[in-house]
């Protein structure tokens, strides 16, 4: 058993493509994630009863089940509830989704942070409710829960191997699928172990220089 | 849209496949423990050395998707001369291995968060590191962290839906079976999702309690 | 002419299977022998292929049980069944985590290269499947510019592909894992129809008539299925015991009976080795 490299270097342009499409679902599902997970956070800080006790319902619910059976019952189940997406979409709202419960859950931590009595003198002054999130908790919170968002961004790059179940044609699928079509399964495969492991690698250390740079921006502060 | 008799019929055929689920994820979860006990010691070992062994290992573990370990398992160790497992063993090894490198930072964090005075009363009563390892940092860091690996059963439980591809019939797979001979995949994927939700939310909940009763104490 | 390609092709397998051999440490082992020891041959093979393999109550159904029931009894030896899906059946072989491959597969010159193929057990000519309610593809050459879905790392996808080349539309053609869901999704319209063998889409129609139909003629050039093992010389008694036990069954007619019973009328299968289409 030897390393056939040609395998790899004569299907390069559907890796590259494969790789793309990682990295687009990956990168539209994290924007999406963010978003929702903010918008549950705040909700679940700010909202009343009626609207906390369903969103615990949900998270509680997406917490507990696999991204797998999720992302089935989004694309194969959707469209008997009048959601009929395409495979790409379908995917990133899947892991929008996924993501979100687990984004809420540290946003809600790092708004728990920011000390009370900060509020209270926000409230003092006259500065909205709305204003106060935007300019005082948020931009604090950041700085403490950057390394949480990155740690969850790397795993959800790992869930997006998972999408190939939807018949999305990322990298997973694509080598997988070079490997059964050449039957090189081995090469193919140590290809995806490397291209994930780089991936994962990327994201971290971007993660790490980010929390250099807000680490200074935040000794700059004045006490 | 739901048909009750199908899915009464199907009912102890998921019950079955259920206890695989359960077993093998326990099964992970002892495993993994011993592995991020070690590889957890390893990071904070004082040579350079084992701190990056530790390192590699988590490195490695945590950086490629459970999916494409499980298949590295199962196509890839046979051919290279190690024994054929059966998909139960291989199955286990793939969870273990991955739960190892998550355990491993949760344990790191339950070490370093045990008083030092501790460590050195049980130095002075002449306790080796082995020892100390066992009888002191162990039971420590696991009252410590036991919220987390509440957590990370949560997490094994999820991640054992994978298992399919390395044969063995799990949870998922059997619903999957199911739903591909009666065409009713909304309402076999709905049942699906609900028996994850049965084990995972009192476990969830639990994990919950823990933690507040740990605050309280720590307080 | 013929006669010299045919015999490079020969010499061409045979260095695969002397390097395969050398690869392997256990050169002089017997497959036959090592499976009448343990007693037990292992299949892997798919559950959500039917009428060939699928799942009844949890029990499994179809073609390939009762069919491997009969080639175990010959042996002498118990069969027993491993369910995996199907990107991962082929690399299992390999890592010799069982001894044949269920399935069954189409017989195709790239896999013939690879793999040692037991004698047809039916024909698999491609064909498509569409929704009942259907009425805008009535020949195959309909799908031109529609999405079509067929299974992954499957030669109905293969042969789909390359159909598909010669339509004036682009095809968007989407590979699913297992082929019911590929199924499913007809009924969802995000594709118009799936490509697989007619005796799997011929099964599945019958069984939901208000659901499926199958378009004819089939698309794809003819072809057969058959099961396959390794090609190490190991395997070969193996292959060639249970290539004996399926010619019995051809001249006994209980093939017959089961492909009557299964996929609903007798094939004309070869009962030698043959040359693939393609």
């Amino acid at each position: 058993m030897i390393f056939d490299p040609s395998i790899i270097t004569d299907h390069l342009g559907d890796i590259g493509e494969g790789f793309m499409v990682t990295l687009g679902t990956w990168s539209a599902g994290v924007a999406l994630g963010l978003l929702l997970g903010l918008l549950i956070a705040v909700a679940q800080l700010f909202g009343n009863r009626l609207v906390r006790a369903p969103l615990r319902v949900f998270i509680e619910m997406i917490r507990s089940t696999p991204f797998l059976v999720q992302l089935f019952l989004v694309y194969y189940g959707g469209p008997s509830f009048g959601l009929s997406l395409d495979p790409i979409p379908a995917g990133i709202l899947g892991l929008g989704i996924y993501g979100s419960v687990y984004f809420a859950e540290i946003f809600r931590t790092g708004f728990e942070s920011v000390a009370r009595g900060q509020l209270e003198a926000a409230d003092c002054l006259g500065i909205s409710r709305l204003q106060c999130i935007m300019r005082i908790q948020i931009p604090q919170m950041l700085v403490i829960i950057l390394p949480a968002l990155v740690n969850l961004v790397t795993i959800l790059c790992k869930e997006t191997a998972v999408l190939s179940i939807i018949t999305i044609p990322e990298l997973t699928m694509v080598l997988t699928g070079i490997g059964s079509e050449t039957f090189a399964f081995v090469e193919t495969l140590l290809v995806l172990c490397i291209g994930y492991l780089l991936l994962v690698e990327a994201c971290s250390r971007l993660g790490m220089l980010l929390e250099v740079r807000v680490g200074r921006f935040m000794q700059k502060q004045p006490r | 849209m739901f048909d009750w008799p199908l899915l009464l019929k199907n009912l102890p055929l998921l019950l079955d496949s259920l206890l695989v689920t359960l077993e093998i994820s326990v099964a992970a979860l002892a495993f993994g423990f011993v592995i991020g006990v070690i590889v957890g010691s390893l990071r904070l070992s004082p040579l350079p050395f084992l701190r990056r062994l530790g390192g590699a290992y988590i490195f490695v573990f945590r950086g490629i998707p459970l999916l494409v370990q499980l298949l590295f398992i199962y196509y890839f160790l046979p051919r290279i001369g190690l024994p054929n497992v059966s998909p139960m063993v291989a199955a286990v090894i793939g969870l273990s291995l991955a739960a190892g490198a998550y355990i491993a930072e949760i344990m790191r964090g339950g070490f370093l968060a045990i008083p030092g005075g501790q460590l050195e009363a049980a130095g002075l009563l002449g306790l080796s590191r082995g020892q100390m390892l066992v009888r002191i940092r162990v039971p420590q860091a696991v009252r410590l962290t036991l919220p987390a690996l509440v957590n990370e059963m949560i997490l094994l439980i999820k991640a054992s839906s994978l298992v399919s591809v390395v044969g063995l019939a799990d949870l998922t797979r059997t619903a999957q079976n199911i739903a591909a001979s009666d065409y009713m995949f909304v309402q076999d994927y709905l049942m699906l999702a609900g028996f994850y939700c049965l084990i995972n939310i009192p476990l969830a909940f639990l994990g919950g309690q823990l933690e507040r009763h740990l605050k309280e104490r720590t307080a | 002419m013929q006669l010299d390609s045919l015999f490079s092709k020969k010499l061409n397998g045979l260095c695969i299977a002397l390097t395969l051999a050398g690869a392997c440490m256990a050169a002089q082992a017997d497959q036959l022998a090592d499976v009448k020891k343990s007693g037990e041959l292992v299949v892997g093979t798919e559950l959500q292929f039917a009428p060939f393999d699928f799942t009844e109550g949890g029990k499994q159904q179809g073609l390939n049980a009762e069919l491997f029931e009969q080639l175990g009894k010959e042996l002498g030896v118990k069969v027993r069944f491993m369910d995996l899906p199907w990107p991962s059946v082929l690399p299992g072989l390999e890592a010799k985590k069982f001894d044949i491959v269920g399935g069954p597969l189409i017989v195709t010159k790239a896999r013939k290269e690879r793999y040692h193929f037991l004698l047809p057990v039916a024909e698999a000519t491609v064909a498509l499947l569409v929704s009942a309610k259907d009425s805008s593809i009535t020949k195959p050459e309909d799908i031109s510019g529609k999405a079509v879905g067929a299974g992954k790392g499957s030669a109905q996808l293969e042969e789909l592909k390359t159909f598909a080349s010669t339509l004036p539309k682009k095809v968007d053609v989407r590979e699913y894992i297992d082929n019911n869901q590929a199924y499913a999704e007809l009924g969802t319209k995000r594709i118009v129809a799936v490509a697989n063998s007619l005796p799997n889409i011929s099964y599945v129609a019958a069984q939901h008539p208000d659901k499926y139909k199958v378009v004819m003629p089939p698309f794809g050039k003819k072809s057969y299925f058959a099961y396959l093992g390794r090609k190490d010389d190991d395997a070969n008694s193996l292959i060639a015991a249970l290539d004996q036990a399926m010619l019995k069954m051809h001249d006994d007619g209980r093939l017959a009976a089961l492909q009557k019973k299964w996929l609903g009328t007798e094939m004309d299968v070869p009962k030698a080795d043959f040359e693939p289409t393609w």
